[in-house]
């Protein structure tokens, strides 16, 4: 059952090459992001709508969305360079920016947290008024695409441990893969926390 | 492809093959069609003969009809569930992810789709989806009971109606689960359609039900999010003390609502983003279909192939902007409205171009009688009927007088209804042989077809009729209202039609059942027809085409040609052994 | 299948079954019934002056629309009759140029039908539904909708709506939540579920929700507005003729939403006036409901 399931996987059980399996694996990753964007676009219209609305207060974000927004800028700049590695095949170096990159992550998913435990202790919550609604919201939902990227860095990285016992191609796909999911749910953070600024 | 020893388990249970989750999903949606239309059943009942008790459903239904008699709050959770179950979790789950997992690699000659496992969990969170939304018959309140579309604050406020506790919650989860899963089906056809495709099928050699599934999955795609973020949204205000849809000031059941600021009508922009290009999902697998079928029973190509194609991506472009004909008399701005009214027209353009070349398919052709092409000819039919009735309500000043009748109930019966039952039985008894290898009884499938098309027209051509004349949708009962009283006798004829619609069912399901088991053996090509799909063995093996992948060589409508001796070429048959027409 | 043919058009033509018969039947019916059916006059007994509007914009739609739904029936039915008869097709496609300009002509058409239709008939009743401006001739009434009633609200002699607050709100006593120390309130009229309109005056009638979303629908006089809470939009109609006219709810909200009825009187203008100064202001009879005592409620 599991040799099935990694031959699904990997594309070898459908009579696909390497080659192409990036192609279809890229091409999955942008029509998904193509649909977290709509998801996203969805909430930030509800969010000017009502912003809108006359019990619409802006409250100063805590000090460590900043170090935050730092943060996963630069793990998305140690993963690029892990893409590069991979590309160079020198899978060690690759394997550790992307674990690397991971830690990032998961250090602005614990900042996150402290941000959300911050504003609990100022007594800002859920029900507190739409900004906050939305503030918990948004970051949350955010919070959770940028765990399931991690269980795929966390994948990325270890393919990339073994990459030159494995099919090249296939682990440089996996890691352009880890890298364009990051990339964007890096911008979408950017986007995000832009117009929690300026609304 | 390697052919590992499996277990009943695998092979049939938990399978990464797409023609066995298609059939998954196909018989998943018809368990809950079976559903729908019980509750259908009892809806007509109460509409025909309101107050009148009937006693052993009382038993059936102690809490929702004691001692026979049907509460209200009952009828519009039924109406409410009917409607959620037939468009998601019937149509969508038959004809959208089982019709078009079964079809989809077989048509363009691909070995499974593209991310199996994907695939698998599809299957398996949309099942777990259908679940949750059933559980909520179950739960105190009862189940969800503000409508189909749920609006906020009805939706949003148990004190609104019962059904809005425990059984809305469910149905927003389910709602939720049921976008998962169709992303990740609709995620997979986009990838498998644009990837996989046999050597020589480029996009203009798809046939259109390949092209039909690839616009839908698209639209369900980009449009199926907004209403995620509305369900959050709403999950939010109902059990996190927000206000994303309440707005101040509310006063249900003699309490006030601590709430503020928020828009209903931001809800209703959200689920119509959804709710309408939902119902071309649904739709455009039905023409495509038929596009399909019919030429295998008429013997010559379909007529207008490009522009068919055209029509159908500028249907779906069209279906993304223009889901505020849903809102006309919501208080929306006016010139919305203007706006709405005038993008929705634009639509009959594509629409009357699929029409009129499903009639120009059949002009100078031969019409040779087989239940896909009775279906087949039901999908013409009722997409030029419910189409015609889309003229009335994407207009903004007929849809005044129109919004929230009866006329609209037809409406949407024939479009989501009608088209795509007809679209999928037509696929059931077209494709039936190539998933399980055996004919389905021709007589039964006739039979069905006449208690199928004959009640459905008088019912949903009535309720038209009863919309003209004013009659409000979602009423329990009309008694006092003079202005319609001469309306009334007309829903006793519309609930006898109901019930001999539900009633001629059953010889599908027996004919279903009895067929898989007992039907006539079929040989690999029994249709004659030209897709890829019917060039490998019925039912199609595992991995689908044997050693090779087959080569296209041609279009998917080469009929009435000459072909040694046989009027067809299937699009792998190379050009020396037949003409290449387009 | 096929009949063996020589090529003579006599060989190619086939006896049609039964069953055959039965379809071509059931299309051609299907048209030929619901076109005869459909030509009565179904609409609500008409009783607004954008009401003809209306009806001659479903008009339109309906001869168009069931125009095509018969002639779309009958060739359905007809290529049936003739593929029946035929062992072989007659001819097989059409040229490009042929399908380019059949749509090409469908695209005309349905822009010169659905299209002319919303902007020359439609859009300027759209207009006059929504744009007739201020009109000082009007009467003005505001229509609080609740589970599951219609709570009506007039200004008075003096013409000033009395301040509106929930905590003066009593479903049994003060429904709208009348402010009865407001000057303003001691002359208004509140009635439930019964709207009194003078004929061939304009009317505004504002809309509020208390609770859930409600629709006001008026079938007679082509009037249909959501009333959703935290809005107030405003329709305005001129009813033409006088007599008792029904008023239904058409959005879904809860269990009594059937029995959401009420009723317009247009009444004469001389009948309407007359109504006007007869009717008992709601806080006119202060001695059935002491002020103290609808605060006392409110506050409870």
């Amino acid at each position: 059952m599991q040799a099935a399931v990694t031959a699904t996987v990997t594309g070898s059980a459908l009579g696909v090459g390497s080659e192409l399996r990036n192609f279809q694996l890229r091409l999955g990753m942008w029509v998904f992001l193509g649909t977290v964007t709509m998801l996203f676009a969805a909430f930030s219209s509800a969010f000017m709508v009502r912003s809108a609305g006359t019990d619409w207060h802006a409250m100063p974000l805590p000090r460590i969305l900043w170090w935050n927004t730092g943060l996963i800028m630069l793990s998305s700049v140690v993963l690029d360079y892990g893409r590069r590695c991979a590309n160079q095949s020198r899978w060690g170096s690759a394997a550790a920016a992307v674990g690397g990159a991971g830690l990032l992550g998961l250090l602005f998913l614990l900042g996150q947290l402290d941000a959300w435990r911050q504003l609990a202790q100022a007594g800002i919550s859920v029900p507190t008024g739409p900004f906050a609604a939305s503030f918990y919201m948004m970051t949350g939902l955010h919070a959770l695409h940028l765990m399931a990227a991690l269980a795929l860095l966390g994948w990325g990285a270890w393919r990339l441990w073994r990459g030159a016992l494995d099919d090249e191609v296939a682990v440089r796909g996996v890691a352009s893969l880890c890298a364009t999911f990051w990339h964007f749910l890096g911008g979408l953070w950017l986007y995000l926390f832009a117009m929690m600024l300026l609304l | 492809m390697s052919d590992h020893p499996q277990s009943f388990w695998s092979k049939y249970i938990f399978s990464f093959d797409h023609k066995v989750i298609g059939i998954q999903y196909i018989v998943t949606g018809f368990v809950m069609a079976g559903i729908g239309a019980l509750l259908s059943i009892l809806i007509r009942l109460q509409i025909a003969w309101p107050g009148q008790p009937i006693e052993f459903l009382g038993k059936l239904f102690p809490e929702g009809m004691p001692g026979g008699y049907m509460m209200p709050e009952f009828y519009i959770a039924l109406v409410t569930m009917h409607g959620t179950i037939m468009v998601f979790f019937f149509i969508s789950y038959v004809l959208v992810s089982g019709f078009g997992n079964f079809l989809i690699p077989l048509q363009i000659g691909a070995r499974d789709m593209a991310f199996p496992l994907l695939n698998m969990l599809s299957y398996w969170v949309g099942l777990v989806s259908a679940l949750v939304m059933l559980g909520a018959f179950f739960v105190e309140g009862g189940a969800a009971a503000s409508g189909w579309t749920a609006y906020p604050p009805l939706s949003a406020l148990e004190s609104a109606v019962p059904g809005s506790g425990m059984g809305q919650t469910l149905w927003l989860l389910s709602m939720a689960l049921f976008i998962v899963s169709f992303t990740m089906g609709g995620l997979n056809y986009v990838a498998t359609i644009f990837s996989m495709r046999a050597p020589g099928m480029s996009m203009m050699r798809m046939p259109l039900t390949v092209w039909s599934y690839f616009v839908a999955a698209i639209l369900g795609l980009l449009a199926f999010p907004a209403l995620t973020a509305g369900a959050v949204m709403l999950l939010f205000d109902r059990h996190l003390g927000t206000s994303f849809f309440l707005p101040a000031g509310l006063v249900v059941g003699g309490e006030l609502v601590q709430a503020g600021g928020g828009s209903p009508l931001l809800w209703q922009h959200l689920f119509w983003f959804l709710g309408h290009p939902e119902v071309y999902v649904l739709l455009l697998p039905a023409l495509g279909i038929a596009f399909d079928v019919l030429p295998a029973f008429t013997r010559k190509p379909v007529f207008g192939y490009r522009l068919s194609v055209y029509a159908l991506i500028a249907t779906g472009a069209l279906g993304m902007i223009v889901w505020g004909h849903h809102m006309f008399v919501s208080g929306m701005s006016p010139f919305s409205g203007e706006y709405f009214s005038i993008a929705t027209m634009l639509i009959t353009i594509p629409m009357a171009i699929i029409g009129v070349n499903f009639l120009a398919s059949l002009w100078g052709g031969r019409v040779i009688f087989k239940t896909p092409m009775l279906f087949a000819l039901g999908v013409v039919a009722f997409f030029g009927t419910g189409g015609l009735g889309g003229l009335f309500l994407g207009n903004a000043t007929a849809d005044i007088q129109l919004h929230e009748t009866y006329f609209v109930v037809g409406h949407f019966h024939f479009m989501i209804g009608g088209v795509t039952l007809m679209g999928t039985f037509t696929a059931i008894y077209f494709w039936f042989p190539k998933m399980f290898g055996r004919y389905m009884s021709e007589g039964l499938g006739r039979a069905h077809f006449w208690f199928t098309v004959a009640p459905f027209y008088t019912l949903f051509l009535g309720q038209h009729f009863l919309g003209l004349q004013g009659l409000t949708r979602r009423y329990y009962a009309w008694d006092s209202y003079q202005y319609v009283a001469d309306a009334l006798p007309t829903n006793v004829l519309l609930s006898v039609a109901a019930f001999v619609l539900v009633s001629g069912q059953v010889l599908f399901l027996g004919n279903f059942v009895w067929s898989i088991f007992r039907g006539r053996v079929a040989e690999r090509n029994p249709w004659q027809a030209t897709t890829l799909e019917w060039t490998t063995a019925s039912p199609a093996p595992h991995g689908n085409f044997g050693e090779h992948i087959p080569v296209v060589h041609r279009w998917p409508y080469e009929y009435g040609i000459d072909a040694g001796g046989e009027d067809f070429a299937d699009q792998s048959v190379a050009p020396d052994r037949a003409p290449v027409t387009a | 299948m096929s009949s063996e043919s020589d090529g003579g058009q006599s060989v190619s033509k086939k006896k049609r079954g039964v069953e055959a018969e039965a379809v071509v039947a059931l299309f051609a019916l299907a048209g030929l019934v619901t076109a005869a059916y459909g030509s009565q006059d179904f609409f609500p007994e008409l009783a607004s002056r954008h009401g003809e509007g209306i009806d001659a914009m479903l008009n339109f739609v309906l001869a168009c629309a069931g125009g095509m739904f018969l002639v779309g029936h009958l060739v359905l039915a007809w290529f049936i009759w003739k593929g029946a008869g035929r062992s072989r097709i007659e001819h097989r496609m059409a040229t490009h140029t042929t399908e380019r300009r059949i749509s090409l002509a469908l695209a005309v058409m349905m822009t010169l039908i659905a299209e002319g239709g919303v902007l020359m008939i439609g859009m300027p009743v759209w207009a006059e539904y929504y744009g007739s401006d201020g009109n000082a001739q009007a009467v003005a009434v505001r229509v609080t909708a609740q589970q599951f009633a219609w709570n009506i609200h007039y200004p008075g002699a003096d013409g000033k709506w009395g301040r509106v607050d929930l905590q003066f709100l009593d479903d049994a006593e003060n429904p709208l939540g009348l402010d009865p120390d407001d000057p303003a309130s001691a002359d208004d009229l509140v009635l439930v579920n019964n709207i009194y309109l003078p004929v061939e005056r304009m009317a505004r009638v504002k809309l509020f929700s208390r609770d859930v979303i409600h629709s006001f629908f008026l079938p007679n006089m082509r009037v249909k507005q959501d009333a959703v809470p935290g809005m107030s939009p405003e329709v305005r109609f001129f009813p033409t003729r006088t007599g008792d006219f029904e008023l239904a709810c058409t959005e879904l909200c809860g269990m009594g939403h059937y029995r959401m009825q009420g009723m317009v009187h247009v009444l004469g203008a001389e009948e309407f006036e007359k109504w006007l100064a007869d009717e008992e202001p709601f806080f006119g009879a202060a001695a059935v409901i002491g002020k103290a005592d609808v605060q006392k409620k409110g506050n409870a």
